[in-house]
């Protein structure tokens, strides 16, 4: 067939574009990785009835129904109306104005999760039901963010290589009277955490408090429950991960013992930062791009403008990437090359 | 004596009762459990009856009441020691039927062992009356029933939790003076006739048997299975070993005092003595001591099993170890060592 197709716009349709002439690749948000399982007979159909019979698992947990015929695009849109209303609309609160013609944009990628603490004994926290939460703040929305919620620090989940990762922690209280000295915890810190508990001479626990990363090993391992979480549920919050050809690197620490409720706020100043770094023309550049453009300092400032902190919370001063430079000096060059943010600011493309 | 009560007039007289008596009773502490988002049931005071969790089985034993975890004994000074002192309160308790049947396991050890008074649990032991809290369905992990200890009689008061109120079998005459306002109310407590599981007390004809046992290969999967961390042993209602530290309050004087906290055979470094010389070794070496302790030796020596069925021990094992099937395989060897001919043993 003669094609004549804006490729643009079907990928921010959620179509991507096949090797194959006229095929595409349908990726449908699974926001928290989690979802009623109905869904899969749903996407069943969609892969038997338009694709080529083939299902992929999206490397960023979507539902990826490979071989559709660019002339099949409005009817498999008409049918995942359903899903667009039952997922985002019920399940996620999201604002959708139309839900007739697919996704309306692929800008915040579909945040990931491990299955956290609905099932994992490691879990401190429910990793989808905070996915679900952010999603409202980032979809539909056209600037490009990478969002990831992991369950514990063991981060299956993969806040280390996202734009923004999100890691379950607990603050954990020492029930002295309880504690029968068996020295298990200390144990169990040092080998799988940090090594800051110790038994005293008096046969009970002194804590290091200052390095404790909130994994729980501890709560896990006692056998008389002496040490055990506190209720509210706390986060470190990872930043700037990103793969790809030039310059990869791993997240570092944005914030950390942060409550749910300033992770939302946090979520809601997205847009407004990646607009002023882009000066109001979304395009398509990654979440880690737009922090470099504008440096840490700029982001924090952004980032948490009207945030009311909780107590606990810490925050980055500032932030060290270490990065995999794919070609000597990458990021050295003629002033004139030099990305800009902020009003006024040009594309780097 | 039988009434029924609203839950009203039932705070009423709890309140009238807390004037001289602490009043304990399992008591939810939400997200302390083990994994996240799950809770523990725990002994602790209680205010109202609707505090008292009824329908489900306690985390912990109330032995915590009587024999708490970690407990200050005395004080002492260079040349003399002064026991810790306590109030002149009386204590109630809200248990079930196994549980009552559990604190005539751990007397024959804390009172008159050896004609031994442990002073510091008869102390607190004769300030205690018990409420028995009637339990007829079970669950899953229960096996009083096999253990004979699904049946109390020696409470202070029995009673059954209804929706909207309590009904109660009140024994004791100084608790009978609560009531007097109370109309009578015909309340017979019942017991739970069949458990879920379903335990055949293993019989180990002799000491051939016995040795044999202990050299049986059933207890080399504990060497992967068992991590060693005493969970069901805290949790257990009827163990009973502690050790004891001096805490001293100042580097170079010996004024301090004296603490006993909870220990447990489960446990790596318990057998360590003096010297570093140590019995038992490996987990499969700990769990049979364990094992033949609660359904066997003790039985030995005071005629009636250790064990009261309460299933605490698999209910907290993290390792899935069941303390029945525990029990079902040690028939199964003794059954295989029975069954070999003579000549072989
Ligand atoms: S929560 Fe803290 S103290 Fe406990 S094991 Fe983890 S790092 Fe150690
Ligand atoms: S594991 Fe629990 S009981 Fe053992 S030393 Fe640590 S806090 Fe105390
Ligand atoms: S063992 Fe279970 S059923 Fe039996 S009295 Fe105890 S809690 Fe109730
Ligand atoms: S050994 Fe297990 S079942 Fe028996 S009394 Fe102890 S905790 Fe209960
Ligand atoms: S709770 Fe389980 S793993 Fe821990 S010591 Fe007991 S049997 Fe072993």
């Amino acid at each position: 067939m003669n094609h004549d197709i804006d490729i643009k716009n079907t990928r921010i349709n959620c179509f991507r574009q096949s090797k194959i002439k006229g095929e595409f690749l349908l990726q449908m948000r699974v926001p928290g990785g989690t979802l009623d399982a109905k869904y899969l007979e749903f996407v069943q159909h969609i892969c038997k009835t338009w694709g080529n019979g083939l299902f992929h698992f999206g490397m960023r947990q979507c539902f990826n129904v490979p071989g559709i015929k660019y002339e099949s695009i409005p009817a498999v849109n008409a049918y995942i109306k359903e899903y667009l209303e039952g997922v985002e609309v019920g399940m996620c609160n999201v604002k959708m104005d139309d839900t007739e013609h697919g996704f309306p944009t692929i800008g915040g990628r579909n945040i990931m999760s491990c299955i956290g603490n609905e099932h994992c004994i490691k879990a401190n926290v429910n990793t989808f039901a905070l996915a679900r939460k952010i999603e409202p703040l980032i979809f539909p929305g056209h600037y490009h963010v990478k969002i990831a919620v992991a369950g514990c620090p063991n981060d299956c989940g993969k806040a280390h290589f996202n734009d923004f990762g999100m890691i379950g922690i607990a603050k954990m209280e020492y029930h002295q009277e309880r504690c029968i000295g068996c020295g298990a915890c200390v144990d169990a810190c040092s080998h799988h955490a940090t090594g800051v508990l110790k038994l005293n001479e008096f046969n009970k626990i002194d804590k290091d408090d200052c390095c404790c990363v909130g994994c729980g090993e501890c709560t896990l391992i006692c056998p008389a429950s002496a040490w055990t979480r506190l209720p509210t549920k706390f986060f470190r919050v990872l930043l700037g991960a990103r793969t790809g050809k030039q310059e990869a690197r791993m997240a570092k620490t944005f914030l950390t013992w942060v409550t749910e409720d300033v992770i939302l706020q946090l979520f809601a100043n997205w847009p407004k930062f990646s607009a002023w770094v882009l000066d109001y023309k979304p395009e398509y550049l990654h979440g880690g791009h737009l922090i470099d453009r504008a440096g840490y300092q700029k982001f924090k400032e952004i980032m948490l403008d009207g945030v009311k902190l909780n107590p606990e919370a810490k925050v980055a001063d500032n932030i060290y990437w270490a990065e995999t430079e794919y070609r000597r000096d990458i990021h050295v060059k003629p002033l004139a090359e030099h990305k800009k943010a902020g009003p006024g600011a040009t594309s780097g493309h | 004596m039988g009434f029924s009560l609203s839950l009203e007039k039932a705070n009423a007289i709890l309140n009238e009762l807390k004037k001289e008596y602490r009043i304990y009773a399992p008591k939810r502490f939400e997200k302390q459990g083990r994994y996240s988002d799950t809770d523990i049931i725990r002994y602790d005071e209680i205010d109202s009856i609707e505090e008292i969790v009824t329908g489900e089985k306690s985390t912990y034993s109330p032995k915590e009441v009587l024999f708490p975890i970690t407990q200050t004994i005395l004080y002492f000074t260079e040349d003399e020691y002064r026991e810790t002192k306590m109030d002149d309160k009386k204590i109630l308790i809200f248990m079930r039927p196994c549980d009552i049947n559990a604190r005539k396991v751990q007397e024959r050890i804390y009172m008159g062992n050896g004609g031994f008074d442990d002073f510091y649990y008869k102390r607190l032991r004769e300030k205690v009356k018990f409420v028995m809290m009637e339990c007829t369905k079970g669950w899953d992990t229960c096996f009083c029933v096999s253990m004979g200890t699904n049946k109390a009689t020696n409470y202070a008061a029995a009673v059954r939790f209804l929706e909207d109120g309590i009904l109660l079998d009140v024994k004791d005459e100084e608790l009978q003076g609560y009531f007097a306002d109370v109309a009578k109310a015909p309340f017979e407590v019942e017991f739970i006739e069949g458990n879920e599981t379903v335990v055949e007390l293993p019989q180990i004809p002799d000491k051939k048997v016995l040795n044999a046992i202990k050299a049986h290969p059933m207890w080399d999967e504990y060497n992967s299975r068992c991590i060693a961390c005493g969970a069901c042993t805290i949790a257990c209602g009827t163990c009973t070993c502690f050790t004891t530290t001096d805490l001293f309050y100042t580097q170079n004087a010996n004024v301090g005092e004296r603490r006993r906290t909870y220990s447990s055979c489960q446990i790596d470094g318990f057998d360590e003595m003096a010297g570093g010389l140590i019995f038992r070794k490996s987990y499969a070496d700990t769990m049979r001591y364990k094992v033949l302790h609660k359904v066997h030796d003790y039985k030995e020596r005071f005629g009636e099993n250790m064990c009261v069925g309460c299933g605490r021990c698999t209910d907290r094992c993290p390792q899935f170890i069941s303390f029945s099937h525990t029990i079902e395989k040690l028939n199964h060897a003794i059954k295989e060592i029975c069954e070999q001919p003579v000549s072989q043993s």
